[in-house]
């Protein structure tokens, strides 16, 4: 991926030491298994819960770091990282800056820029008085746990069905692709409709719906990625060798479907943060009193359709829009990166 | 006239008279009980010697008098949820009324004063011991389809009600529900079937209709203008809009639910004759509803498409408030019962509940949720608006004996419980939670807030252990407690179960006499707050807003549309 | 398709089949307080008066039974026959829909076309960030931002769409401008691709070498095959517009299909959602077809083998 690679140079600098796998992957956990710890079960963490983000801010820096060193050649992919990694940085020390209580109320409809009962609101306060920067810092949290948490299950059951369906072929194929047929057509929204309405709306359960919306289409490309790849003479020495065909799948297969999927991934981060906050917006998706952005729309809009408020819808709506540039960048700048090696 | 207004007046009249002159009571109270047994706004007010207001004329009519400067015609737009229109007597819902209260018309009306004057009845008495109601029809009202409405179609209706087949929430009023007998049949879960008695109501001539009731009910009149005790024709059958025969001003033009409700005025009746309202002059030429949900008839309205609003909630206040037009507060008892299930754990401990209750200050909620308007409440569901409410010793915020209290419960290191929030009337349900929230941690208590969407609310309102639940108003205090908190009965969601409190509440219900009802009720209110049920923090104003051209707007406690004397102008 | 359809709404009808979404259509409709006064008897009379109480799979077969004949069936919450309102609201998304393409087709081919032809000029670099920056800022987003600058700031047009005096066009600018922003984008660089593949493709070279006019290359050899492929787009974003105008119809209050498909959702109006998401299932799998068929008639290379 990299032109210093072929150059062979005699020691390997700090921050290529970083771009090992290895490394990666342990920084990746290091950001997000706090985070998501924080966001999904904060409740049962104890007085403490705050202390759990710790580690996960040098993680996230240093995660920047690499991201950027690596891509530096794409100034889209710079920009696209740059404006993710703010949201999780944000989302990471959220609890350390020196925000007011994103639930507390105080002066309502306190425009930005004015100081009210000793507190100055940056952006302003909605229609309950509660401080709006603090909100759409806070509210980052949720979008990007819940965004990330429910692409990535989408991923791992539909790569899985994808290896399945691609790799044993047979009725096996016809019923996996069957089914996914069956979820691709309805429209994705829909979808969303009918089954956050039957599950009730809850983060969880928009796990679950992302993941019927997504997973077949992500089947169907590690399918088709499958099928090609199986032909190839590492997989038979694999099957010759007498190897589980769950061990081949895992082990010989899905590493090397990874390619076209991680650009697929980013895209489709971008549609799940999408996803979300309209949900939310429709009253299906995350609930109050917690801060997030969908929710910060549908509450304005009622109360703030007046150009005098408009900032209360602005800020959300500008927040979520740079965080899906961000994760679109991002993809496009891989694909530019993966069309030029 | 006056003779002949006090013909029919009750015994107690003159009583309430000298009470009032003693200032045992209010005139508002005076008011309200005298117009309740019978006697004419018009002449209640003379007795209270007070200048009658602009609604209280010579013609006994329950409308505002007339404006000299109204302007005829012109059609008001009004953005509400327009609803199906099946069957009056099973409206579920205050907007589905107001679709039709124009059209079909009730015996008796409230007020926005919560005074409630004669409709279709010109006027009314009790007997002493307030089981027979007579009420005296007003003459020549007629109908739609040009016959003449006379007390058989009032007995028709009533009876109708009291049909089990029909399955009205009617039955459920005290008035009704005091009409109907044990059929001796059970249903299959070993319930009595309860059918309506014979001779409950009678027509004892053409314009005179009798109610027979088997226990003393003070709330006649009230009952009779709940949103779903229209008085329909005999010949009507479901749905409503296939034949809308009334007696109102209007009849239905178009109806599409989710979309549209178009009232137009009625100036023939369907076999051809002129049709003269009973009710004197009405303005408007029509009244549109157009449909939108709760969330958006204010911007709605904000956009110019409609000329009043159904309903608007007190996180849109700014909003209003920076809008060209007219907002409409009105002081109710609809409030909000943070309330506790006694039968579930914890909450069977009751110094866990008073625990909860000493922990909070109620009186910072009005101020903090909204911006001053609204009443204090007190724990004990009655609203300093009802005629009998009496006035406790404040409540007062203790921490330290709360921390004593939830020691005594068992709970020495504190505890945690959680409430379920269906925010059914706006996100200020939230909000109290979240003030409470704040006062009850001083206390060693973890108050968990559990919002969910109002529908998923309502599936679980008389089950969660722990919920806050909007309550409506209703014209006494006494309704209330009887729907909510007598043992046994469908609303008691608390699983409230005091036959104390019972006893006590029957006997506050058989008294005439506001003052000894008033005396009676301190006991009542005392023993519903000393069992610690709820936390009720706030009484809720509510808002409308409705154009600068609109004149005569009447804000409504419960959003009952009156618009015979709106104008455009 | 047929079976497709057959086994969604078989699956819809199993679950509002569901004790729980009975109750959640008895206290849509009647109100919780009502609900909880409502005895067993009592509801269970009021299950039978709407038809709830019959076994799934019968009322499933007498269901398709109707729709084969055209009816389908009555709306629980409003009484109307669902075939005629599923086909008004069909209508106003229509003619929302209609507006969204006439603007969005020809926008997005004449830039899509210009940015193709020259790989990698300002144009062109200029078309794919524009792009990438209207697609990422989601529909709602767009809405709040154009209502906010055009309705309450400038105020040249209205801020909701509910056309309670009939139709009116002005009304109709915000929903049909935030949709064709979202969409443009993704037809636009699709097209660009597409375009630019072509360009430098053999035959086209060969062409430019042997003099032909710039001019007629492009229009009558680049044109034919680079279009192949945003056809099958355009004619698929059919399906990305019936989720795409739920949010959009909801914002500005717009009474069409995707309204209509989360209110009844809401109320749990069976019929209505069945009819609906047959509509929808039906419009996805046929513009599916329809794109397939229509690239494989345009794409002489597949056509000829």
């Amino acid at each position: 991926m990299n032109t210093n690679d072929t150059a062979l140079p005699a020691r390997k600098t700090l921050i290529q030491h970083l771009q090992a796998p290895r490394v990666l992957i342990f920084l990746l956990l290091v950001m997000w298994l706090p985070l998501t710890a924080y966001v999904m079960f904060g409740e049962l963490l104890g007085p403490h819960k705050d202390m759990i983000l710790i580690p996960a801010i040098p993680a996230t820096a240093l995660l920047y770091a690499i991201a950027v060193y690596s891509w530096r050649e794409s100034w889209v992919s710079v920009l696209g990282v740059t404006l993710v990694f703010f949201w999780l940085f944000m989302a990471v020390t959220a609890p350390f800056l020196p925000l007011m209580d994103p639930n507390k109320p105080l002066a309502p409809f306190t425009l930005p820029g004015v100081e009210k009962r000793d507190h100055l609101f940056l952006l302003g306060a909605d229609f309950k008085g509660r401080d709006i920067l603090s909100r759409a810092i806070w509210g980052c949290q949720r979008v990007i746990v819940w965004g990330v948490t429910a692409t990535l299950v989408a991923y791992v059951v539909g790569s899985a069905f994808g290896l399945l369906a691609g790799y044993l072929s047979g009725w096996w194929d016809e019923a996996i692709s069957f089914l996914a047929n069956v979820l691709l057509s309805f429209p994705v929204m829909v979808l969303f409709i009918l089954i956050l309405n039957y599950l009730g709306p809850s983060g969880f359960n928009i796990i679950i719906a992302v993941t019927f919306a997504s997973a077949p289409a992500i089947m169907r490309i590690v399918r088709g990625l499958t099928l090609d790849i199986k032909q190839r003479d590492y997989v038979f020495a694999a099957q010759t060798r007498g190897e589980h065909p769950i061990y081949i799948m895992v082990v010989e297969l899905l590493p090397n479907v990874r390619g076209p999927v991680i650009v697929d991934a980013c895209l489709r981060l971008g549609y799940t943060t999408v996803a979300i906050t309209t949900l939310t917006f429709l009253g299906l998706g995350l609930q109050p009193p917690d801060p997030d952005w969908g929710l910060m729309i549908k509450e304005s809009a009622k109360t703030a359709m007046l150009f005098k408020f408009s900032y209360m819808l602005i800020v959300p709506a500008l927040s979520v829009s740079t965080l899906i540039l961000g994760f679109n960048l991002m993809a496009d700048g891989l694909r530019e990166m993966s069309l030029r090696d | 006239m006056a003779r002949d207004r006090n013909r029919g007046v009750h015994p107690r009249v003159p009583e309430l008279q000298r009470q009032l002159a003693d200032g045992h009571i209010d005139r508002r109270s005076f008011l309200r009980t005298t117009t309740l047994l019978g006697v004419s706004a018009a002449a209640a007010y003379a007795m209270a010697g007070v200048p009658a207001p602009a609604w209280a004329d010579g013609m006994n009519m329950p409308f505002p008098k007339d404006d000299p400067k109204a302007r005829m015609g012109g059609i008001l737009k009004v953005g509400m949820q327009v609803q199906k229109m099946e069957d009056p007597a099973t409206y579920s819902w205050v907007e589905m009324s107001n679709q039709t209260r124009h059209i079909i018309e009730y015996l008796a009306m409230t007020g926005p004063d919560n005074i409630t004057r004669p409709m279709l009845a010109e006027s009314w008495e009790a007997s002493d011991d307030l089981k027979t109601w007579t009420f005296h029809l007003r003459k020549g009202v007629l109908w739609h389809n040009g016959d003449e409405f006379v007390a058989d179609h009032v007995v028709w209706n009533v009876e109708r009600w009291l049909d089990p087949a029909l399955a009205s929430s009617n039955v459920g009023l005290s008035t009704f529900s005091a009409m109907r007998e044990d059929s001796g049949k059970k249903d299959d879960k070993g319930k009595p079937i309860m059918v309506g008695r014979k001779g409950a109501v009678e027509a004892v001539d053409k314009h005179t209709v009798r109610f027979n009731l088997s226990k003393p009910v003070l709330s006649v009149a009230e009952d009779c203008y709940n949103y779903p005790t229209a008085i329909l024709h005999p010949s009507f059958k479901a749905p409503l809009n296939d034949n809308p025969i009334g007696t109102g001003p209007f009849t239905l033009a178009e109806l599409k639910p989710k979309d549209r409700c178009i009232l137009k005025r009625v100036t023939k009746t369907t076999d051809g004759k002129d049709f003269t309202y009973w009710g004197g002059k009405v303005y408007l030429d029509e009244i549109h509803y157009y449909n939108f949900d709760e969330d958006n008839q204010l911007t709605a309205f904000a956009s110019g498409d409609i000329d009043a609003i159904y309903e608007f909630g007190i996180e849109q206040y700014e909003l209003a408030k920076a809008l060209e037009g007219n907002i409409i507060a009105a002081r109710t008892a609809q409030t909000l019962c943070c309330r506790m299930r006694v039968s579930e754990k914890p909450f069977d401990n009751k110094k866990l509940r008073q625990a909860f209750i000493t922990a909070c200050d109620n009186s910072v909620y009005r101020d903090l949720v909204f911006q001053g308007g609204g009443d204090i409440g007190e724990n004990h569901h009655v609203a300093p608006v009802h005629p009998e409410y009496y006035a406790l010793a404040p409540l007062k915020r203790d921490v330290a004996k709360a921390k004593q209290l939830l020691a005594e419960a068992g709970y020495p290191n504190g505890v945690s419980v959680t409430i379920d929030v269906g925010n059914t009337d706006g996100p200020w349900h939230q909000t109290v939670c979240e003030i409470m929230r704040d006062q009850v941690k001083d206390a060693g208590i973890d108050l968990k807030i559990n919002v969910i969407p109002p529908s998923k609310y309502w599936e679980i309102w008389d089950k969660t252990p722990f919920g806050a639940t909007a309550w409506t108003h209703r014209p006494l205090g006494t309704m209330v407690l009887s729907l909510g908190y007598r043992q046994g009965v469908p609303w008691n969601e608390s699983a409230y179960d005091n036959p104390e409190f019972d006893k006590a509440l029957d006997v506050a219900e058989s008294i005439f006499d506001v003052e000894k009802r008033r005396a009676q009720m301190a006991k009542v209110e005392k023993i519903l707050q000393d069992d610690a049920v709820m936390v009720q923090p706030v009484w809720r104003p509510v808002f409308t807003i409705a154009g600068k051209k609109v004149h005569g707007y009447p804000p409504h406690p419960t959003q009952y549309h009156q618009f015979n004397k709106v104008w455009i102008g | 398709m047929a079976l497709i359809m057959a086994v969604t709404s078989a699956i819809l009808f199993l679950v509002f089949d569901s004790e729980k979404f009975k109750k959640q259509i008895a206290v849509a409709e009647l109100g919780g307080f009502a609900v909880s006064a409502l005895s067993d008897d009592d509801y269970n009379a009021w299950l039978e008066k709407k038809g709830l109480n019959v076994p799934f799979y019968q009322r499933y077969g007498q269901w398709v039974g109707n729709v084969l004949r055209g009816d389908f069936g009555l709306s629980l919450e409003t009484n109307e026959p669902v075939g005629a309102l599923v086909w008004d609201r069909l209508k106003n998304t229509g003619i929302l829909a209609f507006w969204v393409f006439f603007l969005m087709i020809p926008l997005s081919l004449t830039l899509g076309v210009l940015a193709g032809m020259k790989e990698g000029s300002k144009l062109d670099r200029s078309l794919s960030f524009i792009a990438v920056f209207t697609t990422s800022i989601p529909e709602i987003a767009t809405a709040i931002i154009l209502t906010v600058l055009l309705a309450l700031g400038a105020g040249w047009l209205p801020t909701k769409s509910a056309m309670t005096q009939g139709f009116d066009g002005w009304q109709l600018v915000l929903p049909v401008l935030t949709l064709v922003l979202y969409d443009f984008g993704y037809v636009a660089r699709m097209t660009r691709a597409s375009m630019a593949e072509v360009m430098t493709s053999q035959y086209i070279r060969t062409a430019v070498l042997k003099g032909i006019p710039y001019k007629r290359v492009i229009m009558r050899h680049a044109l034919r095959n680079a279009l192949i492929a945003p056809f099958t787009v355009i004619v698929l974003q059919l399906n990305w517009l019936l989720s795409g105008v739920v949010v959009v119809e909801v914002f500005f209050e717009y009474s069409g299909f995707g309204k209509l498909l989360l209110e009844a959702a809401l109320f749990g109006d069976v019929y209505v959602i069945q009819a609906a998401t047959l509509v929808a299932v039906f419009v996805a799998v046929f513009s599916q077809i329809i794109s397939d068929v229509g690239y494989t008639m345009l794409n002489p290379r597949i056509r000829f083998s």
